[in-house]
């Protein structure tokens, strides 16, 4: 706030209020990275909810595909290369059809089990 | 086996395209982005560079600034290698996770290697009687992007 107050006018007042700026500053730099990184995240999960998949899907069918992006990137990228965010969309997407297919084998039931249903009366 | 609940899966059954149709169609748009790459056909080409462990997004005449000293002087010209992507209008390039080094071509010319702004760092504990204060200034280099080239060698 541009030291309101006396605190740009008196000296000791002005000592205390520059020093606790100054300590602020060097604390806002760390919290900095981790502020940027969930601004990123919410981008992220916002574009990708326009084409219909969810951030966690997204993020971990990309690593899958071995496609290393970061985050930034990818936010950068859904904001100016609005057709290039589509196709890492589909590529997610198709990643994760390929895992649901492979998580479901071949079909068939398992030897040595039965099913059958009880009835309760 | 009667239906339950879990005989079949809670995701919607989706069925994958044929794998032969699927590889000629590959094949079909591997060929026509090979040729609008041999003829020219791509207004301005946008990169995804790893560089001084960040990813930058580049494009030709553009300003880059590290945080660190590059071990060449005013004036040298750098080829980038580790491009995660490329892409212009029509099409993208996607690497898993770079692309070729016969792919993709990108110059740089180191400008400027100047030093950052003084940075304080000040600790200060209240009623302790402690604080430290301690000017930081980073060196920093300025790259400025050349030319960003593709050559039509997709398989």
């Amino acid at each position: 706030q541009h030291f309101r107050g006396r605190k740009n006018r008196c000296y000791k007042l002005a000592v205390r209020s520059v020093r606790r700026a100054f300590v602020k500053s060097t604390k806002a730099r760390r919290e900095k990275k981790r502020f940027l990184r969930a601004l990123w995240i919410t981008r992220i999960e916002a574009a990708s909810l326009e084409h219909g998949l969810k951030y966690p899907a997204f993020i971990s069918d990309l690593l899958k595909s071995q496609v290393e992006l970061n985050r930034k990137m990818i936010a950068d990228l859904a904001i100016y290369e609005p057709k290039t965010f589509k196709s890492l969309a589909a590529l997610a997407q198709r990643r994760r059809q390929e895992g649901f297919l492979a998580a479901l084998g071949d079909g068939k039931e398992p030897e040595g089990i039965f099913s059958r249903i009880v009835h309760h009366y | 086996v009667a239906k339950t609940s879990l005989t079949s899966p809670p995701w919607p059954e989706v069925k994958l395209p044929d794998p032969v149709e699927e590889a000629k169609y590959h094949a079909e748009v591997v060929q026509k982005v090979n040729k609008m790459i041999a003829t020219g056909q791509y207004g301005r080409l946008f990169a995804v560079v790893h560089f001084a462990s960040k990813q930058w997004k580049i494009t030709s005449e553009d300003l880059i600034m590290m945080d660190n000293v590059l071990e060449a002087e005013c004036g040298d010209r750098i080829r980038m290698e580790k491009v995660l992507l490329v892409g212009a209008d029509d099409f993208t390039l996607i690497g898993r996770p770079l692309l070729g080094k016969d792919l993709v071509r990108v110059e740089a010319t180191v400008i400027e290697k100047t030093e950052s702004w003084p940075k304080i760092n000040m600790r200060f504990w209240k009623r302790h009687n402690y604080q430290r204060k301690k000017i930081i200034v980073n060196p920093q280099t300025v790259l400025r992007i050349n030319t960003i080239e593709i050559f039509p060698c997709l398989s």
